[in-house]
């Protein structure tokens, strides 16, 4: 599988691989999710917000999917992170938790400071932009991220695709297996 | 041989045998589209599902929902202005809200036709005029 982004070249060694950097985040259930809460995990990322009207209820039914085959896998997780921190609280984040009926040590909706949320989404390289003209006033990349354990960029996948989804659930194998 | 025969005397009208089979079979078969899919799937879809299966407790289902089957003639008004408040459907409160959609009295029409038919199961019917006359009534 491929390693997305660019690499970086280092004095007296091979380059590098592009990696996420450091993030600190605190999710529905109050809990700070940091680097330290992704050792030995890889995960699966997507950037949405509670009240999205436009395409997150089906990229949540999608990820629904991935949460049915994951969830009692210790070595993967799921990251969800509102590009909404002002509306999109604890508060309203575990209610929406309740409403999809997940667990929250698995599937973390994140929220925190908005220009941290709006750069980690650029360094997902994906978009995530206001725009009053849009529904909701938000417009963001439909994708699925998958991220391994040294948090390298693994795939992308279209998050309101069901195949493009069914192939992420593949490569996570896939991932899973990689040494 | 009678067999033979037969066959002979069905020979000139092998075209109009082949077009008969061939309507008969969409009818039976359904393969010609409802109106109103397409706009369900562009409109309706990315929130309620293909089916109108819903998302867990977050997004209401479509398919044998007594909410939209009740206040059927409502439809119209929700697709325009959305819904901002509580609603229980199936003996399930939903309280996400819908956003109101850009859909002319024609669309509206043809997916409210394709939902009762398909999804609700009833043989309720609606055209554009009474789409307008509901629309102009809308709050």
């Amino acid at each position: 599988m491929p390693v997305y982004g660019i690499k970086v070249a280092v004095a007296g060694a091979d380059s590098i691989d592009y990696k996420l950097p450091d993030f600190e985040l605190v999710d529905q259930s109050g809990q700070l999710i940091n680097n330290s809460s992704l050792q030995n995990k890889i995960f699966v990322a997507e950037f949405f917000f509670t009240s999205c009207p436009s395409i997150c209820p089906k990229m949540q039914a999608e990820m629904l999917r991935f949460y049915e085959k994951y969830k009692d896998n210790p070595e993967v997780l799921i990251l969800a992170f509102t590009i909404d921190p002002a509306r999109d609280s604890i508060a309203k984040l575990n209610d929406y938790a309740h409403k999809l009926n997940i667990e929250s040590s698995i599937w973390h909706l994140l929220t925190g400071n908005k220009d941290s949320i709006y750069a980690l989404a650029e360094h997902f390289l994906v978009s995530a932009t206001e725009d009053p003209d849009a529904p909701g006033g938000l417009v963001h990349s439909g994708n699925f991220i998958l991220v391994d354990k040294q948090r390298r960029l693994r795939g992308y996948y279209d998050g309101v695709n069901e195949e493009s989804v069914t192939k992420l659930l593949e490569e996570t194998d896939i991932l899973l297996r990689e040494k | 041989m009678n067999l033979k025969r037969i066959i002979q005397a069905l020979l000139p009208f092998t075209l109009v045998i082949v077009v008969v089979i061939f309507i008969l079979n969409i009818i039976t078969h359904g393969s010609i589209q409802h109106p109103g899919k397409s706009s369900y799937q562009t409109n309706c879809a990315q929130c309620h599902g293909d089916n109108g299966e819903g998302v867990k407790v977050l997004i209401p289902p479509l398919k044998d929902a007594d909410f939209a089957k009740n206040n059927f003639d409502s439809i119209p008004c929700w697709l325009k202005n959305g819904i901002s408040h509580p609603i229980m459907v199936n003996g399930v409160q939903y309280d996400q809200p819908m956003y109101g959609l850009k859909m002319d009295e024609i669309q509206i029409a043809n997916v409210m036709n394709y939902l009762s038919k398909e999804l609700l199961n009833t043989d309720k019917q609606i055209n554009s005029l009474q789409v307008k006359e509901i629309l102009n009534g809308c709050n």
